[in-house]
């Protein structure tokens, strides 16, 4: 039936040919298509109010401390879930670190020169959630004995933990948009780090929770841990029984309840 | 003595023991994960987090993220359409079609055109929108895959069962015919019945031959109707004596 149809318009357009006439009668032989859109209605920013400075403000490489002290080592400042800045503040898209790690200068200006190139500053602005650098490093000199007492200030960092906020975005635009930038800036951090909308993250928590009432798995670590159950304590350490085995150390697991 | 002594040995509930065990040495590595202890990797892995099961396996219900804009315009006018083929045809049935070529759909919808039946395409979301609004609701697990609707102003289900042996491809799943839902079995037995005038003219046939025999008796000779009436007498005193004779033997 198809090849008898085919054939009729081959012979009609043959025809045609052959009259001389081709022009015309073959623009009348295109199948018109007409399709229908629907298009999304873009988003309401009406109620957005956009600072004066838009940009991310360059960080202090050395904190203005009018005594200036040796720190110990400390690792617990990166261990476990953040307390602060956990939430968000004025804008809609974050970098959240998914682990802890310790920020220096080299990471605040390599954060700051990429969101602020990046960035369409008429319609979006940056904040930091970080504070500059604060904690004093000590290093010994090149080629120096061991010994001598504790080595000089070489930098500062500032210690992030899991959960942590490092940058917000908002302003007139959407995800997409600054998608890019914040998700080249996540991956250059010295922790795992993800970029995050006010709804996606609410959307983690929200499964967070849910996983841990859903959870079909009678023995949970909580419960294990709390009622030390084989004396199973003796091996878990205060930090595992308050988070219940989320974390080791820096190091976060999103997967567990 | 005893019950002390047990008293003693037994441990408090509710108690701690007061001498703690005091780690040394275990200095928190950051580099890298500290190799667990084999007790705590046993833990980890006794207390996974383990999902809820599934409530139905996938696909046993439209998904529920792909969800048709009642909105569009163009599923407004689909939406009519289908009320009007609803509200024009006697007949509607609902085939699957389980992967029926171009030209072979041609081919059935030809031999459909014969006796003036039609076939009809409409997306299943749009057939379950206008099904949950209309009379015809219970229908809706009928469109589950890629369904067409067979529909006619008449209700020629004969012609259409018999169109549609020819094509393996097609399945029949159910119908409305009339206002009336009908399952493929439904559907054959409805095919069956002979039609309405026929029925009707057996009916009047019927009707009419008792009044006739009725009156052919009475133009009879009245000997002939009481001899009749006396066998019919006979019969019937025959027939009680009969039921009466074993009754009587029972009796006794």
């Amino acid at each position: 039936m198809l090849s008898f149809v085919k054939a009729a318009v081959g012979g009609f357009t043959g025809i045609c040919r052959a009259h001389g006439h081709q022009g015309p009668l073959h623009s009348h032989l295109k199948v018109l298509t007409a399709g229908l859109q629907t298009h999304a209605i873009p988003p309401d920013f009406s109620d957005v109010v956009l600072p004066e400075k838009p940009k991310l403000k360059p960080t202090k490489k050395v904190p203005n401390f009018k005594t200036i002290k040796k720190e110990m080592k400390n690792l617990q400042d990166i261990q476990g879930p953040a307390t602060a800045a956990n939430t968000f503040k004025k804008g809609r898209y974050a970098i959240v670190a998914m682990g802890g790690g310790y920020l220096h200068w080299g990471h605040f200006e390599m954060i700051r020169f990429t969101i602020n190139r990046k960035m369409d500053t008429k319609r979006a602005f940056a904040r930091w959630r970080v504070n500059s650098p604060y904690k004093p490093i000590t290093r010994k000199g090149l080629g120096q004995r061991m010994g001598g007492g504790k080595g000089a200030i070489d930098h500062y960092v500032t210690p992030v933990r899991a959960g942590r906020f490092i940058v917000e975005v908002g302003g007139k635009v959407e995800l997409a948009e600054v998608q890019e930038a914040l998700s080249q800036v996540a991956k250059k951090l010295p922790f795992p780090a993800k970029v995050m909308s006010r709804e996606s993250h609410e959307a983690m928590l929200k499964n967070q929770a849910e996983k841990e009432q859903n959870n079909q798995n009678p023995w949970t670590f909580k419960q294990i841990a709390q009622g030390n159950m084989l004396g199973i304590r003796r091996i878990l350490s205060p930090f595992d029984v308050r988070t219940h085995g989320r974390f080791t150390g820096k190091f976060y697991f999103p997967g567990r309840v | 003595m005893a019950a002390t002594l047990c008293v003693k040995l037994l441990p408090k509930q509710g108690w701690l023991p007061l001498t703690q065990i005091v780690r040394h040495g275990s200095k928190s590595v950051t580099r890298h994960r500290r190799p667990m202890h084999i007790l705590k990797q046993k833990l980890m892995a006794v207390t996974e987090y383990i999902p809820p099961p599934p409530a139905a396996p996938r696909g046993a219900y439209p998904s529920q993220s792909r969800k048709v804009k009642e909105g569009s315009p163009l599923v407004l006018l689909m939406k009519k359409e289908m009320g009007k083929v609803f509200q024009e045809n006697k007949m509607v049935a609902v085939a699957q079609n389980n992967g029926c070529n171009a030209e072979d759909m041609m081919m059935l919808r030809h031999s459909l055109y014969k006796h003036d039946i039609r076939v009809r395409f409409f997306p299943n979301e749009v057939a379950r929108l206008f099904l949950k609004e209309s009379i015809y609701c219970n229908m809706t697990p009928l469109f589950m895959g890629p369904t067409i609707l067979i529909v006619s102003k008449e209700p020629k289900v004969k012609e259409m069962l018999k169109t549609l042996r020819g094509s393996p491809q097609m399945t029949l799943v159910g119908g409305c015919i009339e206002n009336t839902l009908l399952s493929v079995q439904g559907l054959q037995n409805y095919s069956k019945l002979p039609s309405v005038t026929v029925v009707q003219g057996e009916l009047v046939s019927g009707l009419t031959m008792m009044t006739s025999r009725t009156a052919s008796l009475l133009q009879r000779h009245p000997t002939h109707l009481s001899a009749l009436l006396q066998q019919y007498i006979k019969q019937q005193s025959s027939d009680a004596g009969a039921e009466a004779a074993p009754k009587a033997e029972e009796a006794t």
